[in-house]
């Protein structure tokens, strides 16, 4: 072979290929993939960070939960407490009030007992005396007479 | 120009298809055929990988888009292990070569008798259609290659670090000269290999394609065929192989100094 032009236009063909698959294929292209490669590399991890925070936010969801529940029992126990002395306090002011109003029955009571001797003893003292007038209406019978005032004198 | 059949006369035929068609003489001697089927074959790649490069679909790919990814991929890879640092030109470098020796020695799966024919028809006497059967053609490629390999060695290893190299490898300082001519034959077998053994694997292949053309019409297609589908395996490797060795002189150039 000797050195001649076809060597010399094939180098510089050579060259242009070369440079012109750099430019317009190789530089662009392989942008493109790394920016794909980064891309994919971006949503796998925020993939994953979606992951780690939806775990989190499940634990955090328990821990509310649980939370939640021992309140309410809290709440229900208190209530219950406070239900049981509510009961027991009416309990014993109602047996307070039984008292007192059993207390002042009785005195009633015993007043208007008084009250009705009071007005029996009255009426047996007018009835006494209507007698009186009616049996000396009808007859002084001294002795007799004597004798029942004697009895009632007695009496 | 008239023909008998090819078999009349199988040194002429043989010949005949194996001279280029020349333009100049001396230093100015052009092969037009060869110039005319690489330039055509880069032109077409060129086309393609530019409407690819100007619409590139970032996210999902299709196509030639994803052949070329493909491509890219597999060289870049290659170059990644022959490189401990990023290296601009030797990718598109390793590509280039690639799909072009690759098309370039495509041209042999062509019957051997339809282009050259066709372009007599049309008054071309002479074609030769397989550019890397022209020694100037993988001369060309291996020579750039050489010089390219002399740039980084200057370049990573200094102008004296270089001429150190041939000075003190393999031998010590003891044995300059011997160390002289062992690195110089070294370093010129480089390209003068790799332009012969793609020059010698085509031009033989092609040889074998018109013996196999001068047997009777009955014979030709079982080796025929046989031969062209080995042949694809011999055209990839020799494309391979030129793009590795290319890959590796180039990284064994920028290297630090032993």
């Amino acid at each position: 072979m000797n050195v001649t032009a076809t060597l010399f236009g094939q180098m510089i063909t050579f060259v242009i290929f070369v440079w012109f698959i750099k430019a317009y294929l190789w530089e662009p292209l392989t942008k493109a993939m790394e920016d794909r490669t980064n891309k994919i590399a971006e949503g796998l991890a925020a993939a994953e960070k979606g992951q780690q925070k939806i775990l989190e936010a499940n634990e955090e969801y328990t821990l509310k939960i649980d939370e939640a529940k021992s309140k309410a029992n809290n709440i229900i126990s208190e209530a219950e407490q406070k239900s049981k002395s509510i009961i027991e306090d009416a309990r014993l002011s109602a047996k307070e009030e039984a008292l007192k109003i059993a207390k002042s029955s009785t005195q009633q009571l015993e007043q208007e007992i008084n009250a009705a001797r009071e007005s029996l003893k009255k009426d047996i003292a007018e009835l006494s005396i209507i007698c009186a007038e009616k049996v000396i209406s009808k007859e002084i019978d001294k002795k007799v007479h004597d004798n029942i005032i004697d009895e009632v004198i007695n009496k | 120009m008239t023909q008998g059949p090819a078999t009349d006369n199988p040194v002429g035929y043989i010949s005949h298809h194996l001279q280029p068609l020349q333009a100049g003489s001396g230093f100015w001697q052009f092969n037009i055929d060869t110039i005319f089927f690489s330039a055509l074959l880069a032109l077409i790649v060129m086309v393609i990988s530019y409407r690819v490069g100007k619409s590139i679909q970032a996210g999902a790919p299709s196509g030639t888009q994803n052949v070329l990814e493909t491509l890219i991929e597999f060289v870049n890879g290659l170059v990644k292990e022959a490189f401990p640092k990023p290296n601009k030109i030797v990718g598109p470098l390793g590509l280039t070569i690639f799909i072009w020796v690759f098309l370039m020695n495509a041209m042999d799966l062509i019957p051997v008798d339809l282009l050259p024919k066709a372009a007599d028809l049309m008054g071309i006497h002479y074609l030769k259609v397989v550019p890397t059967t022209d020694p100037h053609t993988t001369f060309a490629m291996s020579l750039m290659i050489f010089a390219l390999c002399i740039y980084y060695n200057i370049k990573i290893k200094g102008g004296l670090g270089y001429m150190k190299s041939f000075l003190v490898h393999p031998f010590g300082i003891w044995l300059a000269p011997i160390n002289f001519i062992l690195t110089m034959v070294e370093e010129l077998a480089k390209p003068l290999s790799l332009a012969l053994r793609l020059f010698g694997n085509m031009f033989t292949g092609e040889l074998v394609f018109l013996l196999i053309a001068l047997l009777p019409w009955y014979l030709i297609p079982i080796p025929g065929s046989l031969w062209a589908i080995f042949h694809i395996l011999v055209i990839t490797l020799q494309a391979f192989i030129f793009m590795v060795l290319t890959i590796m002189y180039i990284s064994l150039a920028s290297e630090e100094s032993h």
